[in-house]
C-alpha cells in the first residue's frame, strides 16, 4: 500500500474524530509536559548535589593513601613528585591543589569543638568551593599564611570573632600532641552549614610547619570534563601505584547513586505516567477501530492486505502519539525557559542551606532526555494500537461488513 | 462459449451456527462466459450471496473447485486472495460501498491506488469513468453529501475503472428507487455490451432479472434452473 495514501486515509481518519483525538493529544502532552518539568527539577537537583560534591574539597579525582580512610591522619600523608600533573598530557584538566588535612581540635576560652584542619595554597583552590567563598574579614593571602579562616556557624559555636585568636591541637607524624595559636583572619559563609562547622583552613606550610612534614594526605584534580574520568583514572594510578586514585562517586558514594536514582527517574516518571495514559489511548484505539470495523472489513473485501489495514491503525495511533509527544515537548520548553537561569531560593534559604541546596536552583532540561521522552513514544504509540489493529482484522471482511 | 471467466465445480459451503450446520451451497456447479451478464435469482436464503463470495474469493467453500480467470482459488493463500480481488474483480455491495473520508474522485481512484497507478493517469481515468457514468460534477463530494444511488454510481465507478475481469454486484438495486435502478441496469448493461465486462449479480429484483443476458435460479443451496 503507497505510504502516501496511508497516510491520507489515517490523516482524514483522525479528523474525523477531532474531538476524541484531539483531547487524547492534550492528555498525552500535560502527561509529557509533567514528566519533563519533574525531570528538569531532578536532573537540577541531580547535578546540584553533583556539584556541591566536588566542590565540597573532593574534585572529579582524588589521590589519597588507601588507609587515610580509615584512619585519617598525617601519618597516612605521603609527598607527590614534582612533575606527576605531566602524567596527565592528554586530559584537559581544570586545576589541581594538593592539601594536607588532618583531624583537630579547635578551642576558645569558651568552647572546644572538632574540626578537619585543611592546609592549602589559595591560588590553587578555584578548584573548590574554596575559591568562591564569601570571607568576612580577610581570605588567606597564601601557603605561607600564618592565620586561619573558619566557618561563620564554627565561629558562633566557639563565640569567637574575625581577630581573635583560636588554639588548634592535632597529632603529629610521630603520634605525640602538637598544638598552636592562630589568629582568624576571616569567616566564610559556605551554601551548606555542615561545611562552616567541619573545615578550618590555613597555609599549607603553616600546617607543615605545625605537624613537622612536608607530607600531604590528599591530591585533588578537577577534570574540563566528567566524561574524561576513567582516562584519568588510568594515568594518575599508573604515577601514584602506592597510593588510592578514586573518582568522586567512591568517595561520595551516596551522592553518585542519587545521580544515578536520577538517570533513572526519568523512566520511572514516564513509565509510571505515560503507562496508565497508553491504557486511555488503547481504549480510544480500539472503540476507533470497532466503530469502524465495516468500512475497515470492505477496505479489505476490496483488496487491501490485512497488513495494510494494521498499518492504517498503527499510523493513526502513532500521528497522535507524535501530536501529543511534540506538544508536550515544546510546552515544557515554554514552562522551563523563564527558570532556565535558575530559581532564586533565598526567600527559603534557612531551611534550603540545611539541606544543603544554594541560593540558586538551576533545572535543567537535557535535550538527550527529550529525545529519550520522544522515542520511547513513538514506541510506545505503536504498541498502543497493536492490539487494537490486530482486532480489526480478526474478523474476515465478510463478517466485519456484516455487522 | 469455450472460455470461462468463472468455473465452479460441486462447490459446497456449510455454515457451523449454534451447532445446527446450514447449507448454504450444496453442490454447485457454475460457469460464467466472457462477455456475459448472469443474474443470480432466488428466495432470501437460497446462497446467491454466499455464491459471489466464494466466487470473489471472499469466502471460502468447505469443498468444490472454484477458478476465476484461470485461477484455482483454493490454491490462494489470504493475501493472494487478496490481490485476485483487487487485481481481477470488481465489486459492487449492497451498501456500505464506498470509504467516508474520501471523495468521490478519491474512491474511484482508490483501487488503483493500491495497484500503484500513477497519479496523473488515476486521475484521468477515474474522471474519465466518472463523467461516463454522468458523476464527474460531485467528483469532489464524499459519500456523505450524496444520494443512495449517485453513491452506488460511485461504487460502479471505482469497480469498473480498473477493467476487471469480473464485475460482482450484490444487490445493487437494494436501496434505489424504480427510477435509479433503471438508469443503474442501463449502466450495467452499457458496460457489458460497449466494454464487453462480465457481470454476475445477486438480486430479488425482477427488474434487474430482466436485464440480464442468463438467470440462474437457486433454492436452497442449488441450482434449480437456467
Ligand atoms: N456467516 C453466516 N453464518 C451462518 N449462516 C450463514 C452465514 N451467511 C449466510 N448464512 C446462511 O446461509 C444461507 C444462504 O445465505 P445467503 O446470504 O447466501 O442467501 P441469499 O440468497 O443471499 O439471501 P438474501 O436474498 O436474503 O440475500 C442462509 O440460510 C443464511 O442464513
Ligand atoms: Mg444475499
Amino acid at each position: 500500500m503507497p505510504l502516501k495514501l496511508l497516510l491520507q486515509l489515517s490523516w482524514r481518519n483522525l479528523w474525523r474524530h477531532r474531538r476524541r483525538n484531539g483531547i487524547m493529544v492534550l492528555a498525552i502532552a500535560l502527561a509529557v509536559t509533567g514528566v519533563m518539568l519533574m525531570n528538569t527539577l531532578m536532573r537540577g537537583m541531580a547535578a546540584e548535589m553533583r556539584e556541591a560534591a566536588i566542590d565540597n574539597l573532593t574534585g572529579h579525582i582524588k589521590v589519597i593513601h588507601p588507609g587515610y580512610m580509615a584512619d585519617p591522619g598525617i601519618g597516612r600523608g605521603f609527598e607527590p613528585e614534582q612533575g606527576w600533573e605531566q602524567a596527565l598530557a592528554d586530559v584537559p584538566v581544570a586545576g589541581w591543589a594538593q592539601r594536607v588535612r588532618v583531624p583537630a581540635v579547635i578551642m576558645s576560652e569558651r568552647e572546644t569543638r572538632g574540626v578537619q584542619l585543611v592546609g592549602v595554597d589559595p591560588a590553587r583552590e578555584a578548584i573548590s568551593f574554596l575559591g568562591s567563598l564569601s570571607v568576612d574579614g580577610e581570605a588567606l593571602s597564601g601557603a605561607e599564611d600564618r592565620r586561619i579562616i573558619i566557618g561563620a556557624t564554627l565561629a558562633e559555636q566557639l563565640e569567637t570573632s574575625v581577630g581573635r585568636r583560636l588554639v588548634i591541637m592535632t597529632q603529629g607524624a610521630d603520634g605525640l600532641n602538637r598544638e598552636a595559636g592562630y589568629r582568624i583572619a576571616g569567616t566564610y559563609d559556605a551554601d551548606s552549614n555542615a561545611l562552616e562547622k567541619v573545615f578550618v583552613f590555613t597555609g599549607a606550610q603553616t600546617v607543615a610547619r605545625l605537624l613537622e612534614s612536608p607530607a600531604v594526605t590528599e591530591v585533588s584534580l578537577r577534570l574540563e570534563s566528567g566524561d574524561d574520568i576513567p582516562l584519568a583514572l588510568a594515568e594518575l594510578g599508573a604515577v601514584f601505584e602506592d597510593l588510592d586514585v578514586k573518582a568522586w562517586q567512591d568517595l561520595e558514594p551516596q551522592v553518585a547513586s542519587m545521580v544515578l536514582v536520577a538517570d533513572f527517574g526519568l523512566y520511572i516518571m514516564y513509565f509510571v505516567i505515560m503507562g496508565a495514559l497508553v491504557f486511555g489511548l488503547v481504549n480510544a484505539l480500539v472503540t476507533a477501530v470497532m466503530e469502524r470495523v465495516r468500512e475497515l472489513g470492505m477496505l479489505r473485501a476490496l483488496g487491501m492486505r490485512p497488513r495494510s489495514v494494521v498499518a492504517q491503525v498503527v499510523v493513526e495511533s502513532t500521528l497522535v502519539m507524535t501530536a501529543g509527544v511534540v506538544a508536550g515537548l515544546a510546552l515544557a520548553v515554554v514552562c522551563y525557559l523563564p527558570f532556565s537561569g535558575g530559581i532564586d531560593l533565598s526567600a527559603f534559604s534557612e531551611t534550603m542551606q540545611m539541606m544543603g541546596v544554594r541560593n540558586i536552583f538551576t533545572p535543567r532540561l537535557e535535550v538527550a532526555d527529550m529525545v529519550i521522552v520522544f522515542v520511547l513514544s513513538l514506541v510506545l504509540g505503536v504498541l498502543a494500537s497493536l492490539y487494537p489493529a490486530r482486532r480489526a482484522v480478526k474478523v474476515t471482511p465478510l463478517d466485519a461488513m456484516r455487522r | 462459449m469455450t472460455q470461462h471467466v468463472v468455473e465452479c465445480q460441486g462447490v459446497s459451503r456449510t455454515y457451523q451456527d449454534d451447532a445446527v450446520p446450514v447449507h448454504a451451497l450444496r453442490g454447485v456447479d457454475f460457469a460464467v462466459g466472457t462477455g456475459e451478464f448472469v443474474s443470480l435469482a432466488g428466495p432470501s436464503g437460497s446462497g446467491k450471496s454466499t455464491l459471489l463470495h466464494v466466487i470473489g474469493g471472499l469466502d471460502r467453500p468447505n469443498e468444490g473447485a472454484i477458478s476465476v480467470d484461470g485461477e484455482d482459488i483454493n490454491a490462494l493463500g489470504d493475501s493472494e486472495l487478496a490481490d485476485l480481488r483487487l487485481n481481477k474483480i470488481g465489486f459492487v455491495f449492497q451498501a456500505y460501498n464506498l470509504i467516508p473520508v474520501l471523495s468521490a474522485q478519491e474512491n474511484v481512484e482508490f483501487i488503483m491506488q493500491l495497484q500503484g497507478v500513477d497519479a496523473a493517469e488515476r486521475g484521468e481515468r477515474a474522471l474519465g469513468t466518472l463523467d461516463s457514468l454522468g458523476m464527474r460534477d460531485l467528483a469532489d463530494r464524499r459519500p456523505g453529501e450524496m444520494s443512495g444511488g449517485q453513491q452506488q454510481r460511485v461504487a460502479i465507478a471505482r469497480a469498473i475503472v480498473t477493467n476487471p475481469v469480473l464485475l460482482l454486484a450484490d444487490e445493487p438495486s437494494a436501496n434505489l428507487d424504480t427510477g435509479t435502478t433503471g438508469e443503474l441496469l442501463e449502466l450495467l448493461k452499457r458496460l457489458n455490451k460497449e466494454r464487453g465486462v462480465t457481470i454476475v449479480t445477486a438480486t430479488h429484483d425482477p427488474m434487474v432479472m430482466g436485464y440480464a443476458s442468463r438467470q440462474v435460479h437457486l433454492r436452497d443451496g442449488e441450482i434449480v434452473s437456467e
